[in-house]
């Protein structure tokens, strides 16, 4: 039996079909900002818990709220920072927030954080996940997780780094813990970063 | 031998001649086209030169960052710089940052 020609074209389109459904699936991906491996967790701006404090940035353009498990810890003159710190000196959580300082972008962020973890005080740093284009309350940053082992001691800290633009200022929020308790940690770090109110 | 006879032979011999010259020719064009192919194996080295390409050193590349404007693939990106823009003094060095004493890294630009 003579297969009609359509039909035995079919095998063929149905090859062109898949390869072309491979490479939008690839481009979408691509563009959508996804970093391959892990997905970048949902951020949802809301308002901090009843009874958390706040902090609020020198220069007034930004409020860190943290657990009250955390206690407000020295920094640079210009920024704020709040720490779990266990009795024998151990960070457990850590939030922090700056004002933009130098060339960080919202484009480019996740490249320009983990350069400057290894160019600052990282023996070693990896991208996990990376985000653009997310809502925080009062404005849009962009954000990666990643992991870093320190030059100093060797410890082995995960981090949320986020740089949030708001209408007239930009500033950096990281929320970190011990790689080892990211998975317990994270919730109420991301928690503590949805909750970053910029101006 | 009749003059229609010799005019027939004269064509005959005529289109031998002419058949004979096109398959010279036929046969010239073929050996002429063949010369790319055969001639191919002599270009890969040029053709293929080495590439060279920065190489990472393991463990240190990260996935390809998320950039969503280009429409081409972007690089990946290398987690090692090649050298500090400023590095601030570990060991409580610089602005004795807990991130200068092994502790997280804060925000600040590396200023």
């Amino acid at each position: 039996m003579t297969a009609h020609p359509w039909l035995r074209g079919r095998p063929a389109l149905a090859v062109l079909a898949s390869v072309a459904a491979v490479a939008v699936a690839a481009a979408t991906f691509t563009l959508s900002g996804g970093s391959p491996g892990r997905a970048f967790p949902a951020l949802v701006p809301a308002a901090a818990p009843a009874g958390w404090p706040h902090l609020t940035l020198p220069n007034g353009t930004a409020v860190l709220s943290y657990p009250p498990s955390l206690r407000p810890t020295a920094g640079d003159s210009d920024a704020v920072s709040a720490a779990q710190v266990s009795p024998r000196g151990a960070f457990q959580l850590y939030l922090n927030a700056t004002p933009r300082q130098g060339d960080e972008q919202l484009r480019g962020w996740a490249a320009f954080r983990l350069r400057l973890l290894t160019a600052d005080d990282a023996a070693s740093a990896r991208e996990l996940a990376a985000a653009q284009g997310v809502t925080f309350r009062g404005g849009t940053g962009s954000c990666v997780i990643d992991t870093y082992v320190t030059r100093i001691g060797a410890h082995h800290y995960q981090e949320i780094a986020c740089l949030v633009q708001g209408r007239a200022s930009a500033s950096v929020i990281v929320a970190a813990a011990p790689a080892a308790t990211w998975a317990q940690a994270s919730p109420l770090l991301l928690r503590a970063v949805a909750a970053y109110q910029v101006r | 031998m009749s003059l229609t006879f010799i005019r027939s032979a004269a064509g005959a011999a005529l289109l031998a001649v002419m058949a004979a010259g096109c398959g010279t020719a036929v046969t010239a064009e073929h050996a002429g086209a063949k010369p790319p192919a055969a001639a191919q194996p002599h270009h890969p080295a040029a053709a293929h030169a080495p590439v060279t390409m920065p190489a990472s050193p393991p463990g240190t590349t990260a996935p390809a960052t998320t950039a969503p404007a280009p429409a081409t693939a972007p690089a990946p990106v290398t987690t090692a710089p090649a050298s500090p823009a400023n590095p601030i003094p570990q060991g409580n060095g610089g602005d004795h940052d807990p991130d200068n004493n092994g502790g997280p890294s804060d925000g600040d630009g590396n200023l």
